[in-house]
């Protein structure tokens, strides 16, 4: 069989030519998604029936659906009416790159909001209490007691899920877009060598996502520091 | 809805389909995660290499990425094995099916090796322990003793893993198997409804993720039955 390993190595700097749109929807989707899971996780918190059960809703149709479909209903779906054509929303929605931030931002906010709300759930009671006990207000409790403690609860689970969004990056290249994969997928349309071009882009995504669990890893021990063993 | 007419029984197969795509890449991650387990629990060095670099690739790399290297690089491969044989053949063509099924497989399967590890480890000593000392054999021990208590500690995880075999079907549509979003994007070439078509797929996949769920949630009644009103 031929297998040509200078090809790989000559294919990676083209397959990088891609890092930076990919790095870029990741960067800007994780911003986007966390803040929106923010707002989520507070109405999924909240003891209002009308701002928990659209909370719980919405965790339920983004995590039971495929990405793949969630982006091609925003991508190919939205333009068939009318009114989002005329709209001024038009600019952005016809734009693969945005409808790709938009997907990915709004997918990754529905697993984020539960990983946030497992960190909250995890929070020691008996730091609250002493919170009440001290005279702190509701929300000084929430942003100097749970608050810190869930992220920090949170933090393991969240690195999977960047992880997980870097790998989701990777379906931006069926609209079009030119990221890693989509370039790989223009040199194999090229060359039809798939093994050598597809095993470079793995290579760099795999460096991507050590980079990624290492940065977390630092992240982790920082804030765990007071448990260190002396 | 009726807009749909004249494509509900493509969507049907289209169903049909997906749920064989699901089991066929559910039996290879069962397979391989049992497998994967045991490589990584196993005292031999090379095992647990092997193990450890099949996770570390299959959960690093972006399943379209491993979709699409099976896809076109199990048809080189095949091609040039069949070619030995018989050389006026020119290419073989790996199908979709098999080829996003054992992807999808593969893929999932890196994360049930994790989960089985953890669960395996799980399963108190003292067990193993006491089926050795009634003289059970190996197979029996695994058979008897810890395949039924690492399955209730993996349970929760398998669930979800469950999940992301089903949603991961929907990749094979982009190597032209003709599953629903396949189906959905040929009818709307047709009818020129996207949103209706692709919402239609989302609420397919949304039910059928929905059966998952609950089965799971039963069967993890179902297994820790004998904890029920110790507490």
């Amino acid at each position: 069989m031929s297998f040509d390993l200078s090809l790989i190595a000559s294919s990676l700097p083209k397959i990088l030519q891609g890092l930076g749109l990919t790095l870029n929807l990741l960067a800007v989707s994780t911003l986007f998604g966390l803040i929106l899971a923010v707002g989520i996780l507070l109405m999924r918190l909240s003891r209002r029936a009308w701002l928990v059960w659209p909370a719980r809703a919405y965790i339920y149709f983004f995590r039971g659906t495929p990405l793949l479909v969630q982006l091609f209903v925003i991508y190919h779906g939205l333009p068939q009416f009318g009114f989002i054509r005329q709209s001024v929303f038009w600019p952005i929605l016809r734009d693969p790159y945005w409808c790709s931030v938009i997907a990915l931002s709004l997918n990754t906010a529905a697993y984020v909001s539960e990983i946030l709300r497992g960190g909250v759930l995890g929070v020691d009671k008996g730091f609250i209490e002493a919170g009440k006990a001290l005279g702190l207000s509701k929300f000084q409790r929430t942003t100097r007691i749970t608050a810190p403690l869930a992220v920090r609860l949170a933090l393991p689970a969240y690195s999977n899920e960047i992880v997980s969004m870097l790998k989701s990056t990777a379906l931006a290249s069926t609209v079009t877009l030119m990221e890693m994969t989509g370039v790989a997928r223009t040199i194999v349309a090229d060359t039809f060598a798939p093994y050598e071009i597809f095993i470079a882009a793995t290579i760099i995504y795999l460096v991507l996502v050590w980079i990624i669990q290492t940065a977390f890893t630092l992240i982790e021990t920082y804030t765990n520091r007071h448990v260190r063993k002396i | 809805m009726s807009m749909l007419d004249g494509w509900w029984d493509d969507f049907f197969f289209g169903l049909v389909t997906v749920l064989q795509v699901f089991s066929v890449s559910l039996v290879i991650a069962v397979v391989c995660g049992l497998l994967g387990a045991s490589a990584k629990l196993s005292k031999s060095r090379v095992l647990r290499g092997i193990a450890q670099a099949y996770t570390i690739v299959f959960r690093g790399a972006p399943e379209l990425l491993v979709l699409l290297l099976f896809y076109f690089g199990m048809a080189i491969a095949l091609t040039q094995v069949v070619q030995l044989f018989d050389p006026s053949v020119k290419f073989i063509d790996l199908p979709p099916f098999w080829a996003g099924s054992i992807a999808i497989g593969l893929i999932v399967g890196a994360y049930m090796t994790e989960t089985f590890r953890g669960a395996f480890l799980g399963v108190d000593r003292g067990q193993i322990e006491a089926a050795r000392a009634l003289s059970l054999k190996r197979h029996q021990i695994f058979r008897y003793v810890r395949f039924p208590q690492m399955w209730r500690l993996a349970l929760p995880n398998f669930g979800n893993h469950m999940l992301s075999i089903m949603k991961d079907t929907a990749l094979v549509s982009i190597i032209g198997l003709e599953e629903i979003l396949f189906v959905a994007k040929m009818a709307n070439s047709l009818i020129h409804r996207p949103f209706l078509l692709y919402m239609t797929v989302a609420l397919i996949y949304l039910a059928i993720t929905t059966v998952i769920t609950l089965a799971v949630g039963w069967l993890e009644v179902r297994a820790n039955r004998h904890l029920r009103g110790a507490r």
